[in-house]
């Protein structure tokens, strides 16, 4: 049986996951230097010697969680887009979980459309950046 | 039920969201955790390989036998969640939840991103679901 529950929107689920993984970014250098664990490698990059359009989130993230400004920047700027994602729905994420607001409404389909498209090219460009930084452009 | 006529038609509410999910899968590997924990405590080859054999059949039954047949490893069984083919609504058999667990391989590959698809997927199903054509549903 399927149960219908109130969810919430796709900007709050990628927010709540971006507070949370700020909030591990916080500690994730002290557990690197207290295990020894050398941290997650992006297996493309492993494996083929090429870097995704998501290499550099965790540095970015680190960094961004030490005030690191620029060296989070330098490592993937989509990290400031999921800054500026947290900034803008954590204040409805807040009201919606207190009850000051309703359930979230669907949006059009041509708008889903349109912000999928966007994404699509958010990461393109986050792909020419690693290639960039990487050295293979 | 089946899933997969018209996503805009059921909410994205119908289905497991992805710490739902997270929980469910941690509870699957805890015990290969463990016991993989156990063997490195012992730092011994042969309770190693043993181990290694034991957590290979936990990940056979749970996740493949019991996933595939009746839709629930132990973590989908806690959380009350249900693993079922998209078209058909019904479990996908122990072969295809086999071929799933693989395709999880394709869910890391660009920094793990695939793991990260239910956040915003219609149906949040993750890049192995929509290869092997499957959801995960509340019951």
């Amino acid at each position: 049986m399927v149960v219908l529950r109130r969810g919430y929107s796709v900007p709050e689920h990628v927010s709540m996951f971006a507070v949370g993984a700020a909030s591990l970014g916080a500690v994730y250098p002290a557990v690197l230097a207290h295990t020894g664990w050398p941290g997650l490698p992006c297996p493309l990059r492993t494996l083929t010697g090429v870097p995704c359009p998501f290499c550099g989130m965790t540095t970015a993230t680190v960094a961004l969680s030490h005030g690191e400004w620029g060296s989070a920047v330098a490592a993937n700027p989509l990290v400031y887009l999921a800054a500026l994602l947290v900034a803008c729905t954590l204040p409805v994420l807040v009201a919606r979980t207190v009850g000051l607001a309703g359930g979230p409404r669907p949006w059009p389909e041509a708008k889903r459309h349109q912000v999928r498209l966007a994404m699509a090219v958010v990461v393109a460009l986050s792909w020419l950046f690693q290639l960039h930084r990487f050295g293979f452009i | 039920m089946a899933y997969a006529a018209d996503s805009s038609a059921i909410s994205p509410a119908a289905y497991a969201n992805w710490g739902q999910r997270v929980g469910a899968y941690l509870i699957d590997y805890l015990p290969i955790f463990v016991l993989e924990l156990i063997a490195i405590i012992f730092h011994n080859p042969i309770v190693f390989l043993l181990f290694a054999l034991a957590s290979l059949a936990w990940w056979i039954y749970n996740r493949c036998i019991q996933a595939g047949n009746t839709g629930q490893s132990l973590g989908k069984k806690t959380l009350h969640l249900r693993l079922l083919s998209e078209k058909t609504g019904e479990p996908i058999g122990a072969g295809m939840a086999f071929a799933r667990d693989i395709c999880h391989i394709l869910d890391s590959l660009a920094c793990y991103i695939g793991w990260l698809f239910p956040l915003w997927d219609a149906k949040r199903q993750t890049f192995a679901d929509k290869i092997v054509g499957t959801v995960v549903v509340p019951e």
